[in-house]
């Protein structure tokens, strides 16, 4: 049985039973390269569950503060936010059914577009390969080019935490330098340069925040008013500000799924001040967010050998 | 074209801390330019954003009377958190401050003459009822039967004291106070205003009734105005929105197709009626 | 007005746009990271203009995103206020004709019978508007079931429709003409560029996809407490992207800010999708969930700028429908609306 059967049959299994109140995966989209979150509550409506390389968005974004019993379908990415959200209660355990599915990455529709630099009318996976299609002419993609970066170098593909297993295990990818590794060793006024012109294009939509499952704060510092911690304009320094700000507030939390980056209609990479954050949060804490159910997030433990340079300069 | 987005410069001349908690304060604002005074008139129920320079600005409606030339007054409640609120609960007489107003369409007051009134206030949302009622007491006989009542949850809180005072021994007005919870020495009536209303039971015949307060006291005080016989175009309402430019632009302070700020904040119950209820 | 149809050369261009740049302010749309933009042309002349549709519309020339409305500097005497001026003609150029007939329905709301926007009004009033024909529509583009069309005229001064080798350019006001009488690029059209150009609009028209919209505003009329708006808001984010995208969109913030010692008051887009937009100082909220706020968005366009304007407040050009981020469809959304069909699942 192939995943996406699998998955409508535990999803309609579930409603069928009683167990969960809604069941939240992806149906087809209505765009080339695209599919949509769907929200089933009977078993009609679990018949229009898939699964492809087109579902990126991270569906656990819909978890926090919710009250009824969820069925939820999680990439390896996902369930480590699921996981996360466990450990800063803000959704329990007892109220997800976690569908896993192993991933076996993301399509990346911007690369595409760019490859073929016309519109796409149509785009099917035809195994390893991706077959796109504009006004008359088709042209054929492996897979493997035209993934998202952090896809191409996932190490957790698998989900870390689930109640059933929509398909086989995947092997996890481990190869190629991350963006971060790369733009580390540029020197600092290069990457202070990128980083500001990347600024400088933030409309303030405030799509990656909304598209992270982390930034669940019911009032965000960004419209806090007293004290009023930065302003509404839009140049590159205030942007600057809310990016950082935002970045520094998922320290030891962001579990690297891509969904802000992907949902920026600016195109910013903001996988790169955010995989520089993780990092940075792996060699200091030896921590990676949402991986372990059993245990607590790095800022919120203490070790007695933790680093604390800003205090004991060791 | 005149820039509607730019602060007349207004002066605070006074501050008057109206309750005992000194949750509510009075600004009489004096204009700095004689043309701006001059040029300045409105209708009672109009409202002015209040600019705090540096900080923000701010929806009030202009407690004054319009025949007061010179002054432009308004009552402002301290909001937690608030900045423009806070900066003004701050602020010293002699203060700096813009006015951008009068905005907002104004209660009816053409379509009370020959009428009777009845005006319904309830906590710090009396600021434009007082404004009606010394308006109607200035053309005092273009008006019928004045019935004035308010009510607060506490003596302490009741706004205007003086002139309450001093309208109480008028007799061309009924004023009735009221308070939620009385206290030794308090000679008014003890209740909530909806009850006051219904004991007072004002007539409804050729009537207006104007009705401005919190939430609570409107949802049980229209169906008592039903119950007297007031009809939804003769009952006026008062209505607040989150506001920023106060001219219909902006687009937050709707409510379906109007905007509060621009087609209100006056409405009738029955123009409410047909809009969606989301206020 | 005589001549209403000319023909300009493609390797004439560039010597117009360069006269132009003499007398005005160019905005073009410049290529970017993520799509192109409408900015102002520094150096060259912008031309040629890209493939498709802007990625962010039209409005941002004449509605910024960030604005100085006017700066300040009080003092115990009073205070100084300075009013922030729109100096310059400019010409914007390359706009599709879904953005510019958005500019007359956003002239409806800043620039009509009552109180006006001297900032915005000031830009429309200084600034001529060169449309360019769409002769391939989008595969998201539905302007013509909204009233539309992708060689619309409406708020275009001139309408150019490439025909290869050469732009047919159609003069449509005086201050179009203007740019454009005397000038040596220019000579007259013949039939057959008149043929070509139609023989485009019919072409263009036949790919463009239509959208059920019959009877949306009666039905949503009637549709504030349906069920539908339980289920049709469930997957939004909340994110400002269509707002910011969308070339009818006009909701903005006023705050102040103090730099260097003298005061600004500004002017900033805001969205109707964030929770903070209606929320009283009470703590009361009239849209508390994104229930409402979908709505409200919904209804603005469809049914309440309908019932002050007479027009819809939507353009059709699909923007809101490429970008957002989890893929919700004003299209499904409209079809569902007019089938009368209670919301679905996605």
């Amino acid at each position: 049985m192939g995943t996406t059967e699998k998955i409508r049959e535990i999803a309609a299994g579930l409603l069928r039973e009683g167990k969960v109140d809604v069941v939240i995966g992806y149906g087809p989209g209505t765009l080339p390269l695209r599919s949509t979150p769907l929200f089933a509550r009977t078993v009609e409506e679990a018949e229009r569950l898939i699964w492809d390389a087109t579902c990126g968005n991270n569906l656990a974004v819909y978890l926090p503060g919710r009250k009824d019993r969820v069925g939820i379908v999680v990439k390896g990415c996902d369930s480590r936010a699921v996981v996360q959200l466990i450990h800063e209660n803000q959704i329990a355990r007892e109220q997800v059914f976690v569908i896993g599915v192993p991933c076996a990455g993301i399509i990346d529709g911007r690369q595409v577009e760019a490859a073929v630099e016309r519109e796409i009318r149509a785009a099917r996976e035809e195994g390893p390969e991706l077959v796109v299609e504009g006004d008359g002419w088709s042209r054929r993609f492996n897979r493997e080019e035209v993934l998202y970066g952090a896809c191409r170098v996932c190490r957790h593909n698998n989900p870390v935490l689930y109640d059933a297993l929509a398909g086989e295990p995947l092997p996890s990818r481990d190869g190629g330098p991350t963006l971060v590794e790369v733009w580390e060793k540029k020197p600092a006024e290069e990457r202070r340069d990128f980083i500001l012109s990347e600024m400088a294009r933030c409309i303030r939509c405030y799509a990656c925040r909304n598209a992270c499952p982390m930034c669940y704060c019911t009032e965000c510092f960004v419209d806090c008013s007293t004290p009023r911690w930065l302003g509404r304009a839009t140049d590159a320094g205030e942007n600057l500000f809310f990016q950082i700000g935002r970045v520094l507030h998922l320290a030891g939390r962001c579990v690297a799924c891509g969904a802000c980056s992907r949902a920026c209609p600016m195109h910013i990479e903001l996988g790169l001040l955010l995989g520089k954050m993780n990092k940075d949060v792996l060699e200091l804490f030896g921590h990676e967010a949402g991986l372990n159910p059993e245990e607590p997030p790095a800022l919120n433990a203490f070790r007695p050998d933790d680093p604390e340079t800003f205090l004991l300069g060791k | 074209m005149k820039n509607p987005y730019l602060p007349l410069p207004m002066r605070i001349e006074k501050i008057t801390v109206e309750t005992e908690d000194r949750s509510l304060r009075t600004f009489s604002l004096s204009f700095l330019n004689k043309a701006d005074a001059e040029a300045f008139g409105f209708v009672p129920g109009q409202f002015a954003e209040v600019h705090v320079f540096g900080q923000g600005e701010a929806p009030f409606g202009i407690a004054s009377s319009p025949l007061v030339k010179d002054r432009v007054e308004f009552t402002v409640n301290r909001i937690p958190g608030g900045i423009v609120t806070t900066a003004l609960h701050n602020a010293r007489e002699g203060d700096i401050v813009g006015l951008r107003g009068p905005l907002g369409n104004g209660y009816p007051v053409q379509e009370f003459e020959g009428k009777d009134v009845v005006i319904i206030g309830g906590g710090f949302a009396f600021t434009t009822l007082r404004s009606l009622t010394w308006y109607i007491l200035a053309n005092r006989e273009r008006f019928g039967k004045l019935t004035v009542l308010y009510g607060a949850r506490e003596p302490g809180l009741l706004l205007y004291k003086d002139e309450l005072a001093a309208w109480q021994k008028r007799d061309d007005l009924e004023l009735i106070l009221t308070v939620d919870r009385g206290r030794e020495g308090w000679q008014g009536k003890v209740g909530v205003v909806p009850a006051v209303l219904k004991e007072a039971a004002p007539s409804a015949a050729n009537a207006y009734a104007v009705v401005c307060g919190p939430p609570i006291m409107i949802r049980f005080t229209l169906p008592v105005l039903q119950e007297l016989g007031f009809p939804p175009e003769r009952v006026i309402m008062s209505l607040e929105m989150r506001m920023k430019c106060g001219l219909g632009m902006c687009g937050r302070c709707n409510i379906g197709h109007k905007y509060v700020c621009k087609d209100g904040p006056v409405f009738t119950l029955a123009e409410l009626s047909e809009l969606p209820a989301e206020y | 007005m005589t001549i209403n149809a000319i023909i300009v050369k493609k390797e004439r261009v560039n010597d117009f746009l360069n006269a132009l740049r003499a007398g005005y302010r160019l905005y073009a749309p410049v290529a970017g990271q993520a799509g192109p933009v409408f900015a102002p042309v520094n150096g060259g002349t912008g031309w040629p203009w890209p493939a498709g549709n802007t990625l962010k519309s039209a409005k941002e020339v004449f509605l910024p995103q960030t604005e100085v409305l006017f700066t300040y500097r009080t003092s115990p005497d009073g205070v100084q206020v300075e009013e922030a001026r729109v100096e310059g003609r400019g010409v914007l150029l390359g706009v599709r004709p879904c953005d510019a007939r958005s500019l007359t329905m956003l002239d409806k709301v800043f620039a009509g019978e009552g109180v006006r926007d001297p900032y915005y009004t000031a830009r429309r009033e200084n600034t001529v508007v060169l449309g360019l024909a769409c002769n391939e529509p989008g595969g998201t583009c539905f302007c013509t079931s909204l009233g539309g069309s992708p060689f619309g005229t409406a708020g275009c001064d001139l309408l150019w429709v490439d025909l290869g080798d050469r732009y047919l350019v159609r003069v449509l006001t005086e201050r179009g003409k203007a740019l454009v009488e005397g000038r040596p690029e220019f000579g007259p059209a013949g039939d057959a560029d008149l043929a070509a150009a139609r023989e485009l609009e019919e072409g263009a028209l036949g790919r463009l996809g239509t959208v059920p919209v019959q009877g949306v505003k009666e039905r949503l009329d009637r549709l504030f407490t349906d069920p539908l708006w339980d289920r049709v808001y469930e997957k939004c984010l909340g994110c400002g992207t269509c707002t910011y995208l969308c070339p009818t969109c006009h909701c903005f913030d006023l705050t102040d800010e103090v730099v260097d010692g003298v005061g600004v008051r500004l002017r900033t887009w805001d969205a109707c999708m964030y929770p903070l937009f209606t929320l009283h100082a009470s703590g009361h909220n009239p849209r508390p969930t994104q229930k409402e706020r979908f709505r409200q968005r919904i209804m603005h366009k469809f049914k309440y700028f309908v019932d002050n304007f007479r027009e819809t407040a939507c353009v059709g050009c699909g923007r809101c429908v490429r970008y957002c981020p989890v893929n919700i469809d004003i299209r499904s959304v409209l079809a569902q609306i007019s089938a009368g069909e209670g919301g679905s699942a996605q």
